[in-house]
C-alpha cells in the first residue's frame, strides 16, 4: 500500500509538468493542446509515468543531437 | 475509451473540421447525441431499478440501493460494450454504436467508480486497517477459508476500466503505439472473466438471489456466444474466398503460368471480380493470413492493407471520401495507391500491387515499402454506360 501511495504521488507531481511540456515534447499534435486535453492526460500520467519520463528524456536526447 | 481527440480526419457527416491539435472532445452533433442517449439510458435503467427494488424490498437501505444499482448498471454497460464490437462485424447497422465506444467505456468506468467508491466506504472505511487493503484482505483467501474473496475481483476490473479510461484519448493510442494500445485494452476480456466472478461469487450468493444466475449467465453466454459466432463466420468467409479460387497457393503455382501474359509472376489470385466493386467502394481478400482491402477508384483498382493504423478498424468496409480511403470506425483516412494518410497526418499503411486477368484482381503477396506508390490497374466502372432503372435510352 504505502509502495502504491508513493508511486501514486511521484506520477500526480510528474504529471503537471508533463502536461505543461512534456506532452508536446514527445508528440508534436500536443504542442498546441487544449487545456481539456492536458487535464485529460493526467490520470493516464499519473498511472504510466515511468514510461512517459523515458519517452520525454529520449524526445530531448534526439532535440539536442 | 471516453475522449476524443481533434486529430481525426473528416469523412462523417457533422465531423469536425481536419486538425492536427489535439482537444479533449472533438463534438460533433453525432456524439452529442451518442453521448446524450448513453447519458439517458443511464438514468431510466437507475430510475426502474431504484423503483422495483423500493417496490419489492421497501426497507432497503440508500447505500445499498446505490451499491445494486450501479454494480448492476456496470455489468449491463460492460456486457453491451463487448456485444458492440461482434455486432458491428456481422452487420454495419451496429457501426454507429461502435463509432463512440470511448465514451461508453468511460461512461461505464466511472459507474464502476461510484459501485467501488460506495463499496469501500460502506464495508470499509470504519476499521482500524486501511480501507484499500481492507478491501483486497476482508474475504479470505483465494485458498480456502472464509468467504471466496470476490471483492478483490471488483478491484482487478476497476484497475482495468480506470487504465482504459485514463489511455483513451488519442495521444496515449499514438504515444503507446497502436499494438501496445490495443493489447492494453484487450484485457477488458480478463476484466469481464474478473467481473463475472465478482458478481457470481459475491452477490449471486446472497440469500433470495438464486434468479440472477441464469440472468448473470444468459448474459455471459451471449457475450462468449456472439464472439464465437462472429469469429466462425468470419473464419468460413475467408476460406470461402480461399475456396474459390482452388486454394490460393495451389492457384498461384498452377495458374501463374498461363497468365504470366498479364499477370507478373507470384501474384494470387483473389475471389474478387474487380467489375463487381462499385465505384468508391472495397472488397475484402485473405491473402497469406492477413486481410486486404481493394478499392475501386473511378477505374483504378488497388489493394492495401485492410487493418486502419487508428484502431484496427476494418479499411475494407470503408468508402473512398475525397479520394482517400475512409476507416468505417472513425474516419481515417489513406491515399488507396501510396497507403499514405493525406498531410499534415504522417501514417502508412501496406500496400500491395494489383493485376486484373479474366476480370478477377490479382494481388501481390509481398507488402510495398512503406509510403510508396503501389502498382493499380484499370477497370472500367460496371454499369457506368447503363441508364438509371425506370428510364429509356
Amino acid at each position: 500500500m504505502i509502495a502504491l501511495a508513493v508511486y501514486g504521488a511521484a506520477g500526480a507531481v510528474f504529471a503537471v509538468p508533463f502536461a505543461l511540456r512534456g506532452a508536446g515534447a514527445i508528440d508534436p499534435a500536443a504542442r498546441g493542446g487544449t487545456w481539456g486535453f492536458r487535464v485529460l492526460t493526467v490520470p493516464g500520467v499519473v498511472a504510466l509515468w515511468p514510461l512517459m519520463l523515458v519517452k520525454w528524456v529520449r524526445a530531448g536526447a534526439r532535440e539536442r543531437s | 475509451m471516453g475522449t476524443r481527440p481533434g486529430r481525426i480526419r473528416g469523412g462523417r457527416p457533422g465531423d469536425p473540421a481536419v486538425s492536427h491539435v489535439y482537444q479533449a472532445v472533438g463534438w460533433s452533433p453525432q456524439k452529442r447525441k451518442y453521448d446524450l442517449l448513453i447519458a439517458l439510458c443511464m438514468v431510466v435503467y437507475l430510475g426502474a431499478f431504484t423503483a422495483i427494488t423500493l417496490a419489492t424490498q421497501p426497507f432497503v437501505t440508500v447505500e445499498t440501493l446505490i451499491l445494486r444499482a450501479t454494480g448492476s448498471l456496470g455489468f449491463v454497460m460492460l456486457s453491451f460494450i463487448l456485444l458492440i464490437g461482434p455486432l458491428a462485424r456481422l452487420s454495419p447497422r451496429f457501426l454507429p454504436v461502435l463509432y463512440n465506444r470511448r465514451h461508453l467505456g468511460v461512461a461505464t468506468f466511472l459507474v464502476a467508480l461510484v459501485h467501488g467508491a460506495f463499496a469501500t466506504l460502506q464495508f470499509h472505511a470504519l476499521g482500524e486497517v486501511n480501507p484499500l487493503a481492507s478491501v483486497l484482505s476482508s474475504d479470505g483467501s483465494f485458498t480456502g477459508g472464509g468467504a471466496f474473496p470476490f471483492q478483490p475481483l471488483g478491484a482487478i476490473v476497476l484497475v482495468v476500466l480506470f487504465l482504459m479510461a485514463a489511455t483513451s484519448h488519442d495521444f496515449w493510442l499514438s504515444n503507446l503505439t497502436p499494438q501496445v494500445w490495443k493489447g492494453l485494452h484487450m484485457t477488458v476480456y480478463g476484466a469481464y472473466a474478473a467481473l463475472l466472478g465478482h458478481v457470481a461469487l459475491g452477490a449471486l450468493q446472497g440469500e433470495g438471489k438464486e434468479y440472477l444466475w441464469p440472468v448473470t449467465g444468459g448474459v455471459a453466454m451471449t457475450v462468449f456466444g456472439l464472439h464465437l459466432y462472429t469469429g466462425i463466420t468470419e473464419r468460413r468467409r475467408d476460406r470461402a474466398g480461399a475456396a474459390r479460387t482452388g486454394g490460393l497457393d495451389a492457384v498461384r503455382e498452377r495458374e501463374a503460368a498461363a497468365s504470366a501474359k498479364t499477370v507478373p509472376a507470384g501474384y494470387v489470385r483473389t475471389a474478387i471480380h474487380a467489375a463487381a466493386i462499385p465505384d468508391g467502394e472495397g472488397r475484402v481478400a485473405p491473402l497469406g493470413g492477413e486481410r486486404v482491402a481493394v478499392f475501386r477508384n473511378g477505374t483504378e483498382i488497388s489493394c492495401i492493407s485492410n487493418v486502419c493504423r487508428h484502431q484496427m478498424g476494418p479499411l475494407g468496409e470503408g468508402r473512398i471520401i475525397d479520394g482517400c480511403v475512409t476507416c468505417p470506425w472513425h474516419g481515417f483516412q489513406y491515399d488507396p495507391v501510396t497507403g499514405c494518410a493525406p498531410p499534415p497526418f504522417d501514417d502508412r499503411i501496406e500496400t500491395y500491387d494489383v493485376a486484373i486477368h479474366d476480370g478477377l484482381v490479382w494481388v501481390n503477396p509481398v507488402a510495398n515499402p512503406l509510403g510508396t506508390a503501389s502498382r493499380t490497374a484499370q477497370s472500367p466502372v460496371s454499369g457506368a454506360a447503363a441508364p438509371p432503372p425506370g428510364e429509356t435510352s
